[in-house]
């Protein structure tokens, strides 16, 4: 039930953290994201006073990415939970392992037959199994899922609450109890306190509005789509092959498209899935032809691929 | 450094901003941990706690300017201890000579440095025209309210103009310079602020904003006076609320699935771990869905309120067991198998090409139920929700209302949608009267909204 210790994380690589704001920056970067001062200023106080942060932004920006990095570089297991809707306590806590009660309910009986040998009475056998329940309801039995996971791993982790808008309301105000506290309750158990607070981020993608009460207990952070400079160093980095040229050329149309109105306007992932096709058609220079060629790498709608074509003398020049 | 923030604490909440207690509170505790003068750790630390939506976010980016930059003689931080006196010395003495007025005096605090009242009194201002309800007289109030604002500002302007002339001997006149130019820069920004007010989504999401008052106003317009674009721009809206509709549905489908506890089917799977209950089954509860038929009338103005509901009507699709179609003007032709074969838009565009139709014909009610009557009777049944679109006008043919009165009697309901002003239902050659007698339920049908309200009832 604890994270395998077998991976390579030991109890001094959790305990790394971040020393300031510049130390973030760095620590990401070498863990192949590359942020802005914003960012790294959040993550950095989200470490020193053990927040959660709120991710928002839109689609394709890196949220996820970011908790990834952190992880990485903090050399933290990531778990991760996916939201939905119709996600309960079940799926993202805990389950008793029913099968396997039963399982061993099976292989111990003759020491159940031991142990009631002898009562007198019903009544008394049943007083001398219920003082042995404990054995039943333990940490052995339990399955633990994300939260919970979070909750007892003995090194700090990074949990990702991912895509929390999914969720319901009411899973969402459960979430509040477990990011104010960082304490589960298992009713046959007791209250579980987290052993390391873990560094919790969870992402958004504006399809609801939180509640006022997650926001309050969350450091905010909005992700936009970069700063140009920013963004041809991101191409750069994680795309090394490019050339410089072609690099600018790309990154300043993906911007011009960008400031149309598209139902879906392309976003980091896109810029580098479009980098990496130029590089394989082994594109030196971006011309009109190419772009219309390559149109459906970055624009996922058709009205959005006529749109751009329209405009894609303009575009390039 | 305290007082700043707690003053730029509340300029934000004058001007709408929701900040507790706490987030200030983590919001020093924050600072204590970072270079608060390294200004963009600065300002991402304030934006991390007091703006925590990308609506917020907006309002921020902007305070936060007009705050800590526009307000702030930092440029000339040695030139600006002499000037600042000789700012508080002039407003001071406007002060006096005016008879207490809060606007006034707002503004005043504004040219000072001081923004809080000026946001206070604008206030109001915006909050009440907030509140788009109502037509023209709830827009006039905030109005004048503003104007009276800016009236005061252009008071001001004009009382230092005249103060720093009628000083032209006191004042050397490189401060009378500065002086001008810092009072002139501010009452600008106060103008600015003033008239460039709620703008909150410039640019990048627009379109989601814009989509809600697209929607408020689409959703008020008559069908028949919509010009193309907006018809346009209707599929877009009736895609959102359509999908927003399924989720609702789509949540209680979840709930409403869990029956009663299944003994027979709990107990059989428990032989498999000795008789004892480990997984229990529950009955499906199967939703009640509704076979839907349509009879749209599709002469002239009805069309239009009649393609919108087919819209809807098929977008929903997966919450009726089945919608038949069926189009009429004198006669009548199914058109089912159109909207099985295209997409949703094309296949309106289809039926008014293709259908079997003499779109010229004048309108025979009585006809259509005649042939209803003939080919299409057996396909009404118990669970059969009907759906009539038309407004009535039979040109004074036979209305057959008996048949219509048949057609009830094998359906579970049958609705009858007007696109008319009821005002005019039971005017001219209308059979409105006739059929109302016959049918469930009669709505008016002239604008989004009032068909949106209709679409919910019906799958809700």
């Amino acid at each position: 039930m604890n994270p395998e210790p077998s991976n390579g994380y030991t109890k001094e690589a959790g305990a790394m953290k971040f020393k300031s704001v510049e130390h973030v920056r760095a620590g990401l970067a070498k863990a192949d994201y590359i942020c802005s001062k914003t960012i790294a200023t959040v993550v950095f106080l989200a470490q020193a006073t053990q927040k959660p942060v709120l991710v928002e932004g839109p689609a394709g920006v890196g949220k996820t990415e970011l908790s990834k990095a952190v992880a990485r570089s903090l050399q933290r297991p990531l778990i991760r939970l996916q939201c939905y809707e119709g996600l309960d306590e079940s799926k993202a806590l805990y389950e008793w392992e029913y099968a396997k009660q039963l399982l061993y309910t099976q292989m111990v009986k003759g020491k159940i037959d031991d142990v009631i040998s002898g009562a007198d009475s019903l009544s008394a056998a049943v007083d001398r199994i219920a003082s042995q329940e404990d054995a039943f309801f333990s940490e052995r039995f339990i399955q633990p899922r994300p939260l919970l996971q979070a909750i007892i791993a003995p090194h700090p982790v990074v949990l990702l609450i991912d895509e929390v808008d999914k969720s319901d309301p009411e899973f969402e105000a459960f979430l509040l109890e477990v990011l104010s506290d960082f304490q589960i309750s298992i009713p046959e158990l007791g209250t579980r306190k987290a052993v390391n607070i873990p560094f919790v981020f969870l992402t958004s993608n504006d399809s609801r509005d939180m509640s006022d009460a997650l926001k309050r207990r969350c450091i905010h952070l909005y992700i936009d789509y970069p700063e140009r400079d920013l963004e041809l160093e991101i191409v750069k980095l994680k795309i090394p092959q490019i050339k410089s040229r072609l690099a600018e050329q790309l990154i300043d149309t993906i911007r011009k498209i960008r400031e149309m109105d598209l139902k879906k306007k392309p976003c980091i992932s896109e810029t580098l899935d479009w980098a990496q096709s130029l590089i394989t058609l082994q594109v030196e220079d971006l011309s009109a032809e190419v772009v219309r060629d390559t149109l459906n790498v970055i624009c996922k709608y058709r009205a959005d691929v006529e749109k751009v074509k329209e405009k894609l003398e303009k575009l390039i020049n | 450094m305290l007082n700043l923030i707690l003053k730029f604490v509340s300029c934000s909440r004058a001007t709408g901003l929701r900040i507790s207690t706490s987030e200030v509170l983590d919001c020093f505790n924050q600072l204590k941990l970072i270079d608060f003068l390294d200004e963009p750790q600065f300002a991402a630390v304030l934006r991390a706690n007091f703006a925590k939506s990308r609506r917020e976010q907006f309002f921020f980016n902007r305070l936060y300017d007009l705050f800590f930059h526009e307000l702030r003689q930092e440029p000339n931080i040695a030139q600006s201890e002499p000037l600042s006196d000789q700012v508080r010395n002039i407003l001071q003495s406007l002060a006096s000579g005016q008879d207490d007025d809060g606007a006034f005096q707002a503004v005043l605090d504004f040219l000072g440095g001081d923004p809080l009242s000026f946001f206070e009194q604008m206030q109001p201002a915006s909050a009440a025209g907030n509140q788009t309800g109502g037509g023209m007289s709830s827009n006039l109030g905030p109005m004048i309210q503003r104007l009276s604002l800016m009236l005061q500002i252009n008071a001001a302007g004009d009382a230092l103009a005249d103060y720093l002339s009628a000083q032209r001997d006191h004042l050397p006149w490189e401060i009378r310079r500065d002086l001008k130019e810092l009072f002139d820069a501010r009452l600008a920004s106060a103008r600015r602020l003033l008239t460039k007010e709620r703008r909150p989504f410039g640019g990048k999401t627009r379109k989601t904003v814009s989509y809600q008052q697209h929607l408020d106003r689409l959703g008020e317009i008559h069908f028949a006076s919509l010009t193309v674009k907006e018809v346009e721009g209707m599929r877009e809206v009736i895609e959102q609320l359509v999908r927003r509709l399924k989720d609702t549905l789509g949540r209680r489908y979840a709930v409403k699935n869990r029956g009663a506890l299944d003994v027979k089917k709990t107990l059989r799977r428990s032989a498999g771990y000795q008789g004892i209950p480990v997984e229990l089954f529950f009955r499906k509860r199967p939703p009640r869905k509704a076979k839907i038929v349509t009879l749209c009338d599709v002469s002239g103005s009805v069309w239009s309120a009649a393609r919108f509901m087919l819209n809807m009507l098929y977008s929903l699709q997966e919450c009726f067991t089945q919608v038949r179609s069926f189009v009429f003007v004198a006669g009548l032709d199914e058109v089912t198998n159109i909207f099985e074969d295209h997409e949703i838009n094309r296949a309106i565009e289809k039926i008014l090409k293709e259908a079997d139709i003499e779109y010229n014909a004048a309108t025979d009610y009585g006809l259509t139920f005649r042939q209803f009557k003939k080919n299409y009777m057996d396909i009404l049944n118990k669970k059969t929700t009907l759906i009539i679109i038309g407004d009535g006008r039979s040109n004074y043919s036979n209305p057959e209302e008996q048949i219509l009165d048949e057609m009830r009697e094998r359906s579970r309901r049958v609705i009858w949608l007007n696109p008319e002003t009821p005002y005019f239902w039971y005017s001219g050659d209308s059979e409105m009267r006739t059929y109302q007698a016959c049918c469930h339920e009669v709505r008016p049908c002239q604008n989004l909204n009032q068909l949106l309200d209709f679409i919910k009832s019906l799958v809700l």
